[in-house]
């Protein structure tokens, strides 16, 4: 997908080099193939607004970046449920497709459905190009 | 009046650098404009060792 993935936390580099080698290699082939980076004090998650002062913590936050840097999506969870990283994947396709083609991506789009030209003549013939 | 850059979708990625680990490479300090041209996803998570 050409993507450059970067994981978060307030944890040091040391920490999550042990992580990576006492947990994340057993779990996954190889371990996590991408940059584990150390926000240490927050200062990062503050400036993305996914730092919990209290619990000293960032939440689950991720946001595509698209490579004029500008961020395309966003989402946050509190802590207690896992992410879906279907979607993240589906995101990042649709937005990957949009910038290659100028097209726009309807809801629930999957990679490889057709996309819409937007324009007058789309107006109030959507119906006629997306039958999800 | 001192201006903070927030993170909001259509605006500029707010710029840091963070030291990080990468497996096979060792520790490096990451500079995220460094990455400008690509496709980016920046994952926060509340730490190491958790269980979610």
């Amino acid at each position: 997908m050409d993507v450059e993935v970067f994981a978060v936390s307030t944890d040091s580099r040391f920490i999550h080099k042990i992580w990576q080698e006492a947990e994340l290699a057993k779990m996954l082939d190889g371990g996590v193939p991408f940059p584990m980076l150390s926000d240490a004090g927050g200062k990062i998650g503050t400036v993305y607004g996914v730092y919990d002062e209290e619990a000293g913590v960032d939440i689950r936050g991720r946001f595509i970046i698209d490579p004029d840097f500008v961020i395309r999506a966003m989402e946050v969870l509190t802590p207690e449920v896992g992410r879906n990283p279907d979607e993240l994947i589906r995101q990042v396709k649709a937005y990957q497709h949009v910038r290659k083609t100028g097209e726009v991506a309807p809801s629930g789009w999957q990679p490889g459905q057709p996309t819409l030209k937007p324009g007058p003549d789309l107006v109030g013939k959507v119906w006629t190009k997306w039958k999800p | 009046m001192l201006e903070v850059m927030t993170a909001r979708v259509g605006g500029e990625a707010p710029d840091f650098e963070a030291n990080a680990f990468v497996d096979g490479a060792g520790f490096k300090t990451v500079r995220l404009s460094e990455y400008k041209g690509r496709w980016i996803v920046l994952c926060f998570y509340p730490g190491d060792f958790t269980f979610v």
